[in-house]
């Protein structure tokens, strides 16, 4: 992993439609931004052996710093990988949708379902958004939520931004019926 | 009055493929509040009424960016910005970060002397803006001059202002534009006149 720059971002919620929000609802996002480990090479039809090699790596850092940045247990989450524009979606989606991503933060926060993501291909300063889903359970209502992200000069035509998002709560006053009471 | 705070920590390690010299933290810490002078019309005294707020948000920015920094020692340089709502004025925004009720207390967090830069916007929800930062003890320092951008998708509504204080741990990566004690003697009318034959 060549690695230029890493960020976090971490945002606090007081107040929602006027009503205080306590505790403060928080949600975590560390990214880092990348080398295209394919840029340059033309169609690569074997994506394996470099995703095997990078996206574990990738993976910790990303589970260490977004822990470290929500400071809380992790009750929702999810990832992002958004690759410039001389490269392929294939690129950004072969590095997250490999349990050899995912699996560093799923041992750390107890989880047991499938991280949501976003892929896209954009140029530097795109805006996207992360969906983030319940830990343990994917039908928890209040836990669907997502968190917009973007970074000033990155993605480069050249380069992949790879994120992993958590929040310590559902959203901020969620108050939805659960879908188990629809269904009596 | 206080809806939300992002606090942004960036860290770089190369430029250009180059690894730079000293990793350099950028923090900015964006506190959204409500505007207080919202829905009054023109309010002609803007000082009195700016101060608690002032205060609330200057120790809110001060205590995340130390969180983040962990000493003062590590904060090298700093600046600030505000982004008003739509329905707000220019000078709302500076009511709350031009006076010592805001500055003060910043500085004195981050245990800086010199003036502290600052970007003033009016504009929707997800605006950008560039946050300026200056060395923190002695402004005309040319290494430290720099920038952080930030935008919130959700803010400021129209009757909310956005502030921030950004700190940087050192100097733009692999700075090399000298300084003035490293400057040439420059005879501006001559370079005046260069410019119009040119």
């Amino acid at each position: 992993m060549n690695a230029r720059k890493s960020l976090t971002i971490v945002e606090d919620i007081y107040l929602e439609g006027g009503a205080p929000v306590a505790p403060p609802a928080r949600t975590a996002v560390a990214l880092v931004v990348i080398e295209n480990p394919w840029a340059g090479m033309g169609f690569v039809e074997d994506l394996g052996p470099v995703i095997d090699d990078v996206a574990p790596e990738i993976g910790a850092l990303l589970a260490e710093n977004v822990m470290s940045a929500l400071g809380r247990p992790v009750e929702a989450y999810g990832k992002a990988a958004i690759v410039g524009l001389d490269g392929e979606i294939e690129h950004a989606s072969g590095l997250i949708h490999t349990l050899r991503f995912g699996d560093a933060f799923r041992s750390v926060t107890g989880a047991k379902t499938l991280l949501p993501a976003v892929e896209k291909r954009a140029p530097a300063g795109s805006s996207f958004d992360i969906p983030l889903k319940h830990v343990i359970d994917q039908t928890v209502r209040s836990h669907h939520q997502s968190v917009e992200v973007r970074v000033a000069d990155a993605p480069r035509a050249d380069e992949i931004v790879i994120g992993l998002a958590a929040a310590a709560q559902g959203r901020p006053l969620a108050r939805l019926r659960p879908m188990s009471a629809e269904r009596g | 009055m206080l809806r939300k705070v992002l606090t942004i920590t960036e860290n770089l390690f190369t430029e250009l493929g180059v690894p730079v010299n000293r990793p350099v933290r950028k923090v900015a810490v964006v506190a959204v509040v409500a505007n207080p002078w919202a829905g009054k019309g023109y309010v002609e005294d803007l000082q009195v009424s700016a101060r608690p707020l002032a205060v609330l948000v200057a120790n809110t920015i001060g205590d995340a960016l130390l969180a983040e920094f962990g000493t003062p020692s590590r904060i090298e340089a700093f600046g600030k910005g505000v982004i008003v709502g739509e329905d707000g004025e220019l000078e709302h925004g500076s009511a709350l970060v031009h006076t010592p009720f805001f500055a003060d207390v910043l500085r004195a967090c981050v245990e800086g002397t010199a003036v502290m830069p600052s970007a003033e916007h009016r504009g929707p929800a997800g605006s950008r803006l560039v946050v300026p930062m200056g060395h923190k003890g002695a402004f005309a320092t040319r290494s430290h001059y720099t920038g952080s951008e930030i935008s919130v998708a959700d803010a400021p509504r129209p009757d909310e202002i956005v502030v921030v204080g950004a700190a940087a741990s050192g100097p733009r990566p692999n700075a090399r534009v000298g300084d003035r004690t490293t400057d040439p003697p420059v005879d501006v009318a001559t370079l005046r006149s260069a410019r119009r034959t040119a």
